[in-house]
């Protein structure tokens, strides 16, 4: 898809009221005619016709609603106008972010959120001139010059001519420059982009560059980010200006060698033409008339112009719009696989390759198999491969060759939602929404009743935390869960995972956070939430490891080993090797 | 009245661009009036000059109407691109100085703050600013001097003219701004609001995809975004009908104007006082004239705005950090030996003290653990040792000097931490490593990679120290993440060492092959150590055990091991 393309697609959504704000704007423009007819004859008729105020009384009172409806028309287009564009805007930021949403984590771990949020807000802003300004302003730079020239054409072929020669002008010379100005505003939103993302980033890492004092040079490298974006945009913005100027300048010739050569005219000077050029006779009030004309000739002209820039800038941020729409979606299958409604759930990876890039394979042909409500630990060295299963678990990423089984059914031909809705998984750091505590634990179970979410908590110890907040479950947090600790933030998570019903559970390092004694809580929470449900645990702690019912040993993307802890410490394995360790830690 | 004030103020180091963007802006408006004006005349008295036969001289005219137009042109180019440089300049300027204002901050202020929230001060409320300057000021003070000169030229031929047009120039130019102004305050907050609330959203439903895809939250997250986002429309919306009001309002102004100079002036023109073509030139002069005022509905009515981003960046601004600077000299202290005596702390808002009267030696090369349950006070005692917060009471010494004494940077220059979630930046494990050391050679980098054996799985990756490790950090394992800080830690080479649960979270081999690199970072440093693991508490020369806030425990890891607290703290009691 391409970005232009992307723009042409959504104008169906706004035609109604782009339409209506062509005829508005047209409708003003036809008023304008009437008007300087009018104006004209009065002034004519004052200056030549030796007319009095009460002779021209009648054309002055006609003015005055022309006036106000001409007013009213310029508010109704400029309404209609932005009308178009909020629909497509509205429309257009909630299918990128679902967007987003298909594509999923595997995707958006090479992607910077700051850059994909600046991409939902200003992005989808940044269109808006496209529907609001340029494709109003398009039509009527046909339709209002036009309605001018067939009504100056008859009656002044020379003002015509030259309106005629000079017009053309501007949109070609509009486009000359327009070119060269659209890759440097491409470039110009790449900038922007970036600069979203380094702020983010800095911000998060506030506290740390403040630890090594590197604080202050960042402030340094702000000032020349600024610097550079400052640049940039100024290049871009000498070339859109020139354009403009050209423009401007075209336009405003027009309109002095037609004043001029009215006013020659009306002298009976000779004109700078050739002579086969007969030039027509013209009358005082034709003159004013053309010259009142010629102004409203290049204003939209003009005016579209400057829509130009919008419309580049619309280009540009629909650029990185396509390429958000454009990010792969894996195909959901035609006629999904529907599984049994409830029961724990049984696994089985056959032979299941990943890799992340090229020559650097995550999973290897990993082959094992969860039986229905089987507990099971996944341990191994770090970068063995443990995230990655669950990951692809999860329906994150898609495995490069084998499959994986769930119930007996490829995860492939799932319908993904409706696979997720079967499980609960608890990830390294999780993180918590703004909202509040409640909200945050409700995430899977939007409707459960206070008394549902209570019980969830004191399952996971959490209640206890909560209680002692002057809010409890209304208490608001932010991202990291400002104010809490990792292993109280752990601990909402574990919540969350107990009020949805899941069948098959999934924990990354789960405990990771805890100190031992509140380990051993959670560790208890934990056995109630394994009872009659499959799960599946990335373990690294022995006691985690030895109350599954089989550990499975990952190492350099196989399965390595697997089997109860008794039997595996009987062999002299790579398990074997581990747990020592963890022992002679442990006196 | 008093954010413009200080908006002004900072604004001023810019005054000689705003002056230069007010001149140029005045020519070419001028230019421009002149334009219509001269051509009125021009042709009216022309075809009377051709109907009677008489002489007149059309060269200075004719000139005049050339000259204009091409004043007019180059005017608006070079109007347009020294307001927007001198704009640029400012943002650029103003973003640092916000930043500057920012980091002390951290982190102890911030934390109420989503770093998306703070992301939208940074970048759009700053850039929102731009709207006083291209917008308001400039325009304002053109159309003030211009105002006064239309109205001293148009007195040069009828008073009551002059009167009308002042009165029309001021409708447009005073009322219909205060209207636009006072109509655009409540939807302009608003709309500021609703915009960072967008962002915030975005955000979070970015970062947090993965919990929101698995517990079927995602649908809802996007039917939020779509909510802010009919919310910022509605918001634009009533915007956008002020200002096609004022717009309408604006040209309706003009129109009258031109009418009234006709009531008034055609009865002059019958009585022979005003010349018929002067009766042209001032019709369209009364149509040119408006282009003065016609910006100043909008910009006025975007003002709230504006002045909402400003108090929103001033807000932040205005914030007392956590810890005050000291102003006296340096101190020198005699080594890097820590003493705390009666430590008292809590957390605004919270209802009992993170640390409730702590005492602690760790002289110059000991090392001293610290272990308690989650809330315990241990990460409060390393925030304060860091001079993140100021204690309540209690003193805190280093080298014999208080604490307070010391300037945060000269402070944070003598310690290095290693945490449990160290923030890696969205760049190359290079950049990363040299934040510690921005002068650190290749070998240097490379022996502490070494130390920390990071080095062979920097090796192995393709493009080496050069890999990109991604959003904080998300490229990298857990265990990656830390050992690149521990050579970030043993690049800075501090000699206080604190450590807040370095291993934790992690597989037993890879907490093994860690704890080695630790080890090897602990030499010839003073060393805190927050941990529950017993592999590192065994090297420590003392243990203390905390427990809401007061030392309950302390003594070394054997003795400790017969105490009452301590084993149950490290899972010990239900041993193995």
């Amino acid at each position: 898809m391409s970005a232009r393309s992307l723009l042409n697609d959504q104008k169906a959504v706004g035609a109604r009221w782009l339409k209506l704000s062509v005829v508005l704007g047209l409708l003003n423009g036809l008023l304008l005619i009437a008007q300087a007819w009018l104006l004209a004859r009065i002034i004519d008729a004052v200056v030549f016709k030796d007319a009095g105020l009460a002779d021209v009384a009648v054309w002055l009172w006609l003015l005055l609603p022309l006036f106000l409806v001409r007013a009213g028309l310029a508010r109704g287009s400029e309404q209609t106008a932005f009308r178009a564009a909020a629909e497509i805007k509205r429309q257009l930021r909630g299918r990128v972010y679902r967007h987003i949403q298909k594509a999923g984590p595997g995707w958006m771990s090479g992607q910077r959120s700051g850059a994909l949020s600046e991409d939902l807000t200003k992005g989808v802003e940044g269109i808006e001139a496209y529907y609001a300004r340029f494709l109003p302003a398009m039509t009527l730079t046909a339709l209002i010059p036009l309605a001018i020239l067939l009504v100056v054409l008859p009656i002044d072929w020379l003002s015509g001519l030259v309106m005629l020669v000079t017009a053309p002008l501007i949109p070609l010379f509009m486009i000359l420059i327009g070119t060269g100005v659209e890759r440097l505003n491409q470039q110009q939103w790449k900038t922007l982009a970036r600069m979203g993302a380094h702020f983010l980033d800095v911000i998060q890492g506030l506290t740390t560059l403040k630890l090594f004092n590197a604080s202050r040079r960042e402030a340094e490298v702000i000032a020349r980010i600024s610097d550079d974006y400052r640049r940039s945009t100024m290049e871009v913005l000498r070339v859109a200006f020139l354009s403009s100027a050209v423009l401007e300048f075209f336009a405003t010739i027009g309109i002095a060698i037609i004043a001029v050569f009215i006013g020659f005219r009306l002298y009976d000077v000779g004109l700078p033409i050739p002579d086969f050029m007969a030039p027509p006779e013209i009358s005082f009030f034709t003159g004013f008339f053309v010259l009142l004309l010629a102004p409203e000739f290049y204003l939209p002209l003009r005016s579209l112009g400057t829509h130009y820039h919008g419309r580049m800038e619309a280009v540009a941020a629909a650029e990185r719009l396509v390429a958000v729409l454009d990010a792969p979606v894996a195909p959901s299958p035609d006629e999904p696989v529907v599984l049994k409604p409830e029961g724990p759930i049984g696994v089985r990876f056959d032979d299941v390759r990943f890799s992340y890039e090229a020559g650097r394979s995550a999973l290897a042909g990993a082959s094992f198999d969860i039986a229905p409500g089987e507990r099971v630990a996944l341990v191994g060295p770090s970068g063995a491969g443990k995230t990655t299963v669950a990951s692809l678990l999860l329906g994150f990423l898609r495995p490069d060759g084998g499959s994986i089984l769930v119930d007996g059914a490829d995860l492939a031909r799932l319908d993904i939602d409706a696979w997720r809705r079967n499980l609960a998984w608890l990830p390294q750091s999780p993180r918590l929404f703004q909202g509040t505590l409640g909200d945050n634990i409700r995430l899977g179970a939007p409707n459960a009743p206070l008394d549902a979410v209570r019980r969830a908590a004191e399952q996971a110890h959490a209640a206890e935390f909560i209680d002692r907040l002057p809010l409890g479950y209304d208490t608001p947090v932010g991202e990291r869960g400002v104010g809490l600790s990792g292993g109280q933030i752990q601990r909402i998570a574990l919540a969350r995972a107990f009020l949805r019903d899941a069948r098959l559970v999934l924990l990354d390092e789960a405990t990771a956070n805890l100190d031992p004694a509140s380990e051993a809580l959670v560790q208890q929470a934990l056995d109630r939430l394994a009872d009659g449900r499959t799960m599946l645990v990335i373990a690294h702690r022995l006691a985690t490891v030895r109350s599954a019912d089989r550990i499975l040993v990952l190492d350099g993307g196989h399965i390595v080993e697997q089997g109860d802890h008794a039997t595996l410490m009987q062999q002299d394995g790579p398990y074997r090797r581990m747990a020592r360790l963890l022992e002679v830690s442990a006196p | 009245m008093n954010d413009l004030l200080r908006l002004w103020k900072l604004f001023r180091p810019y005054r000689g661009w705003m002056l230069a963007g007010f001149a140029i802006s005045l020519a070419t408006l001028i230019a421009n009036v002149a334009l219509m004006a001269v051509s009125g005349w021009f042709i009216t008295a022309m075809a009377m000059a051709g109907a009677a036969g008489v002489a007149m001289n059309y060269f200075t005219p004719a000139a005049m109407i050339r000259g204009s137009a091409i004043a007019r042109t180059a005017g608006r180019y070079f109007e347009r691109l020294i307001t927007h440089e001198a704009t640029l300049r400012q943002l650029a300027g103003l973003r640092v100085w916000f930043y500057r204002k920012l980091e002390p901050l951290a982190p102890a202020r911030l934390q109420q703050y989503h770093s998306a929230d703070l992301l939208s001060r940074i970048r759009a409320d700053v850039d929102a600013l731009d709207n006083l300057y291209v917008r308001v000021l400039v325009p304002s003070l053109v159309a003030i001097v211009a105002g006064v000169g239309f109205f001293l030229f148009t007195a040069l031929f009828d008073l009551r003219l002059a009167l009308v047009l002042l009165a029309m120039l001021l409708v447009a130019g005073l009322l219909l701004p205060w209207l636009s102004r006072w109509l655009g305050a409540a939807p302009g907050r608003r709309l500021v609001e609703a915009e960072a609330q967008l962002r915030q959203v975005a955000i979070d439903g970015t970062q947090g995809l993965s919990e929101l895809l698995v517990y079927g939250a995602a649908e809802a997250q996007a039917e939020r975004i779509d909510a802010l986002s009919r919310d910022l429309i509605r918001e634009q919306d009533r915007m956008s009908r002020i200002a096609g009001f004022a717009q309408g309002a604006v040209g309706l102004c003009a129109n009258l104007t031109l009418w009234a100079f006709l009531w008034i002036g055609i009865p002059l023109v019958e009585s022979g006082v005003l010349p018929p073509p002067q009766l042209a030139m001032l019709a369209l002069f009364a149509l040119a004239a408006f282009e003065s005022v016609a910006p100043l509905p909008l910009a006025f009515q975007q003002l709230e705005a504006t002045l909402t981003a400003a108090r929103r960046l001033f807000a932040i601004v205005d914030t007392e950090p956590a810890v005050a600077e000291p102003t006296g000299p340096a101190p020198q202290p005699q080594d890097n030996g820590i003493a705390i005596r009666g430590l008292r702390f809590g957390y605004p808002g919270a209802d009992r003290p993170a640390l409730d009267g702590l005492d602690l030696d760790l002289p110059e090369g000991r090392r001293v653990a610290i272990v308690g349950a989650t809330g315990s006070g241990k990460s409060t005692l390393l925030n304060l040792l860091l001079r993140f917060w100021a204690p309540d009471a209690g003193e805190m010494r280093l080298g014999g000097e208080p604490l307070e004494a010391f300037p945060g940077e000269q402070l944070r220059d003598r310690i290095a931490l290693v945490s449990q979630h160290p923030h890696l930046f969205d760049a190359s494990i290079r950049e990363n490593l040299l934040i510690a050391a921005p002068d650190a050679s290749v070998g240097l980098i490379e022996q502490a990679c070494a130390t920390a054996q990071i080095d062979r799985f920097i090796a192995d990756l393709p493009e080496g120290y050069d890999t990109w490790v991604g959003e904080t950090g998300v490229r990298v394992s857990g265990g990656q993440a830390r050992r690149i800080a521990i050579a970030r830690a043993l690049l800075k080479d501090a000699p206080i060492l604190l450590l807040d649960e370095p291993t934790e979270g992690l597989d037993a081999p890879t907490e093994r092959a860690l704890m080695d690199a630790i080890r090897r970072l602990m030499q010839g440093r003073t060393v805190l150590l927050i941990t529950h693991r017993p592999v590192a508490l065994a090297e420590m020369d003392e243990i203390l055990v905390l427990d809401q806030g007061r030392v309950i425990e302390r003594g070394s890891h054997e003795e400790l091991l017969r105490a009452q607290h301590y084993p149950r703290l490290l899972g010990l009691d239900n041993a193995l």
